[in-house]
């Protein structure tokens, strides 16, 4: 007797069925993990400090929010890591200049979006429009210069200029490129309402459409961002800049932390691969001893700088403002605040900056002792007239405990503050306010450090401008100087406008709006260079220091991190990592 | 509030005339005091944290590098160990920890009993004016006082801070004294309710006494000891919540306090590198605030005869 025959027909269908059903379950149970695994090893996990605000990108400011955003949409150019050259990006080539009608001819490579769709010229062209019709405050003055974009061709996009702007390339067409799709409608709403710009802005976009190496899955707020690799990606096995991208990453995943502390514990135990934001120093020596992390230490475009307020006296005295750079010793502020871990600053434009940096600019008495400081600075006081109840020299030479300054007019100096961040929103500035309010004070001059909270800071320098000197930070400046303009230029001397210590000098002026107009870069240096050192000269700003940026990472899991200015946490290192465990 | 005899002082010869009527009831308190083990042991931390305040001065004196905010040592670059030179070692830049501690120990003091102060001043006054006054003055002030003590002290501080940016110290001080008084303003009207029954007001009244003198005259004297006794109390919340500001990065950052010991080691990433660091100012904030609760505890036995142990010896 066979089984079949023992057993009725329809039981044996629904064993039959139930056998299949239990074999599945098996499998989903002991093969899921491994799949699983697999999917995990593939999955960049990285530590964010803080949640993004926003995912409009007309809107994003923040940091962490540009972090997701880079990974969607694409800009035509961007710096390589190397050189910071810029690199046709979305572009297929450098654009083409045309002189007589002054337009630039911009070629797109075959490219799509992350629903399917062709990225054509039109997105291109729509983007720039939408900048220039809303006035979007972080794009508009990077196209104000712009008249005109037309689209010859479906991947051709030409812009015409009202005259010829070095910053064209460097400043104008690094920004990133939105769907003509998607926006469309939010723009066509937003003109309907009495503020266009704030409804563009507060729109809320739960899934961008990408054109990056990654697309946006799922935002769990305050846990977690989920990106997948965008299948669509238009750079996969092309090498720009020399570097052959990828990805070969499948999943990015932001965990949000809310602290350093707890983002290196996670870490250092493996919940996440990369924490990508600058850490203390004070971290290196813990996370030194665990042989699966590695710390990067990358130069920042950064700038750190004492400001003075050149509206009133006394820091309108170009003598005082001198006396104040001979006295901070940038040795000291980059041994014990740095921690070593930066580097001095005495140009406007980082050092790094190569091309761009002037290297003649004064070095303020770079290297000399305490002492030394002191009597120099005492020099250049007493020529312009000031005078001390007691001065910080004596008749001998040796330096003494000042005290009573005296203006020229032989008024007493007034007391005055140096604004600073507080400690726990930068460490750094907050101690050097305290150590220059001391250098200061061996001079005689009655300075106060008064660390406030950053916004009521911004508020008091920018909008007010009732400040007396100020210690702030450009954390990450473009690899064009063109921003020298927007900080001495005299018609940014208003409430709000970047010009924050009111310098007006017509000299500067016109050296800005000329080093604007030269398209040839070698021309243009000599103004840029001019500009620092007019700066350098008569010191709205006196440069202090830049910090490293410090990044952890574990080595154990992915490896081709791509090293560059600002970090390793860069597009080219999402698109060139390779998970390790797989290939092991 | 009538203290009563205690076995011990009652024994005693009554030496003592009316006019040191203070003084006797100040040396019956203590002698109840002097047998309390708590009381005993947060007087004597007490004494030891006044003394770190006090000798906060010296260091800089001896060195400048001893300076709390700005002294650093010239041979230390970096966060390193206790040594003969910086017993309890240095900070991030080469800052004597040690002297940051006393510095904080007068800060501690001069932020916990200045708030306490001001509110336990506060708080007697308004009490003592609804309970004796009663009727709308009652009812206003007491609604008011509701108003406030159902506000989170730390919170409303923390947006205060955050709108009018950094605050100073004494802003700080005067913030915590205003949020901190209702609780006493209660227990102090409650008590002037009870006194303004006793027949001494009622005599004072008919004698003509002004109802400012009564107050201040006849009733504060009898409602001081319990106010003196919420101001222990007082002073312990003072000084966490001016230590938790300064740790939530919201305190004065030009002044040295054990709150911003605690940031500057959390926020420079030495928190779990530097123990030497992190665990002098946790502890001396433990240590102080339970020596003012101690010492309450204690004064409240003092004041309180039922909470009193029963001499089983006598």
């Amino acid at each position: 007797m066979s089984i079949d025959s023992a057993i009725p027909r329809p039981l044996w269908g629904v064993m039959s069925r139930l056998l299949t059903y239990g074999l599945v379950i098996c499998l989903l149970l002991t093969g899921g993990p491994a799949c699983s695994r697999g999917k995990q090893a593939a999955a960049l996990k990285i530590g964010l400090a803080e949640e993004p605000r926003t995912l409009n990108v007309w809107l994003a400011s923040d940091a962490n929010s540009q972090k997701i955003l880079r990974q969607i949409y694409q800009p035509l150019y961007r710096p390589e890591p190397a050189t910071l050259k810029l690199v046709p990006w979305l572009a297929e080539s450098e654009p083409v200049f045309d002189p007589e009608t002054v337009s630039y001819t911009v070629k797109i490579r075959p490219a799509k979006w992350s629903d399917g769709s062709d990225l054509t010229s039109a997105d291109v062209a729509f983007t720039a429009r939408l900048i220039k019709e809303f006035k979007i405050p972080r794009f508009s003055a990077k196209w104000s210069f712009v008249t005109r974009i037309e689209t010859p061709g479906p991947r051709t996009v030409r812009y015409y200029l009202k005259a010829p702007t070095a910053v064209f390339l460097s400043r104008t067409l690094i920004g990133p490129v939105v769907q003509k799709k998607e926006w469309e409608s939010v723009a066509r709403a937003a003109r309907q309402l009495e503020k266009p710009l704030a409804a563009l802005l507060n729109h809320k976009i739960a899934s961008p459409v990408s054109s990056g190496p990654f697309m946006l899955t799922q935002w769990r707020r305050g846990a977690y961002l989920h990106l997948q690799q965008n299948p669509h990606f238009f750079g996969r096995n092309l090498t720009i800049g020399g570097l052959q991208l990828g990805p070969h990453v499948e999943n990015l995943l932001f965990k949000i932390y809310g602290t350093s502390d707890v983002a290196i514990l996670a870490l250092k135990k493996g919940a996440i691969d990369m924490f990508w934001q600058g850490i203390q120093p004070g971290y290196l020596d813990d996370l030194a001893k665990d042989p699966g992390v590695r710390t990067i230490s990358s130069a920042k475009s950064a700038l750190y700088f004492m400001g003075f307020n050149m509206r009133r006296s006394p820091f309108n005295d170009l003598a005082l403002r001198q006396a104040a750079a001979a006295l901070i010793d940038r040795d000291f502020i980059l041994t014990r605040v740095l921690q070593g871990h930066g580097q001095k600053m005495f140009s406007v434009v980082p050092d790094e900056n190569i091309f761009w940096s002037c290297p003649d600019v004064d070095r303020y008495f770079e290297g000399l002792p305490r002492e030394d400081r002191i009597r120099r600075a005492y020099d250049i006081l007493t020529r312009s007239g000031y005078s001390w109840e007691v001065p910080p020299v004596d008749a001998s030479g040796q330096v003494q405990t000042a005290s009573g300054l005296r203006l020229p007019n032989g008024a007493q100096m007034p007391r005055f503050t140096i604004l600073t961040p507080p400690a726990d929103y930068d460490p750094h500035r907050a101690i050097s306010g305290l150590i220059i309010q001391e250098w200061l004070r061996e001079l005689g001059m009655p300075a106060y450090a008064r660390p406030m909270s950053f916004g009521a800071l911004l508020q008091q320098v920018k909008e007010r401008h009732d400040f007396d000197t100020f210690i702030l930070g450009y954390g990450k400046l473009p690899i064009d100087p063109d921003y020298i303009r927007s900080m001495f230029y005299s018609k940014f001397d208003r409430p709000r406008g970047w010009n924050m210590s009111g310098y007006r000098n017509p000299e500067f002026d016109r050296l800005a709006n000329a080093s604007r107009k030269v398209i040839d870069p070698n021309q243009r240096r000599e103004l840029i260079w001019d500009m620092q050192l007019l700066i350098s000269r008569e010191l709205p700003y006196l440069p202090i220091y830049k910090p490293a940026l410090i990044e952890a990472i574990r080595e154990d899991r992915f490896h081709g991190w791509v090293p560059m200015q600002d970090g390793i946490g860069n597009i080219w290192s999402f698109c060139r990592l390779r998970p390790t465990t797989l290939e092991k | 509030m009538s203290l009563p005899d205690h076995p011990k002082t009652a024994a005693r010869p009554a030496g003592l005339s009316v006019r040191f009527h203070w003084i006797r009831r100040f040396r019956e308190g203590w002698a109840i005091f002097r047998e309390n083990l708590i009381g005993r042991i947060g007087l004597m931390l007490l004494g030891l944290f006044g003394l770190m305040a006090l000798c906060s001065f010296i260091p800089p004196l001896i060195d400048p590098m001893y300076h709390p905010m700005t002294g650093v040592d010239p041979a230390i670059s970096h966060s390193t160990g206790p040594s003969l030179k910086h017993w309890l070692g240095t900070d991030f830049i080469g800052r004597d920890i040690f002297s940051q501690l006393l510095a904080g120990a007068r800060i501690a003091f001069m932020v916990g009993l200045s708030s306490a102060l001001i509110s336990i001043l506060l708080g007697t006054t308004i009490g003592m004016i609804a309970g004796y006054a009663g009727r709308i003055a009652d009812t206003l002030l007491m609604r008011l006082a509701d108003m406030i003590m159902v506000m989170p002290t730390l919170l409303v501080v923390l947006i205060l801070a955050s709108l009018f940016g950094q605050l100073s110290i004494w802003t700080i001080v005067l913030l915590i004294a205003l949020f901190r008084w209702p609780g006493v303003s209660r227990v102090i009207r409650a008590q002037t309710l009870t006194l303004k029954q006793r027949p001494f007001i009622e005599a004072a009244r008919v004698a003509g006494a002004s109802h400012t003198r009564i107050i201040f005259r006849h009733i504060m004297p009898n409602v001081l000891p319990l106010s003196l006794l919420y101001m222990t109390f007082r002073v312990t919340s003072a000084i966490i919540i001016e230590a938790a500001l300064a740790f939530l990065g919201f305190g004065d950052p030009g002044t040295v306090s054990w709150g911003m010991m605690l940031q500057w080691v959390w926020k420079t990433g030495h928190m779990f590198q530097a123990p030497y660091w992190l665990l002098p100012p946790g502890i001396c904030i433990s240590l102080l605030t339970l020596s003012f609760f101690m010492l309450g505890r204690s004064m409240d036995e003092v004041l309180d005869p039922r909470l009193r142990k029963e001499d089983t010896n006598r």
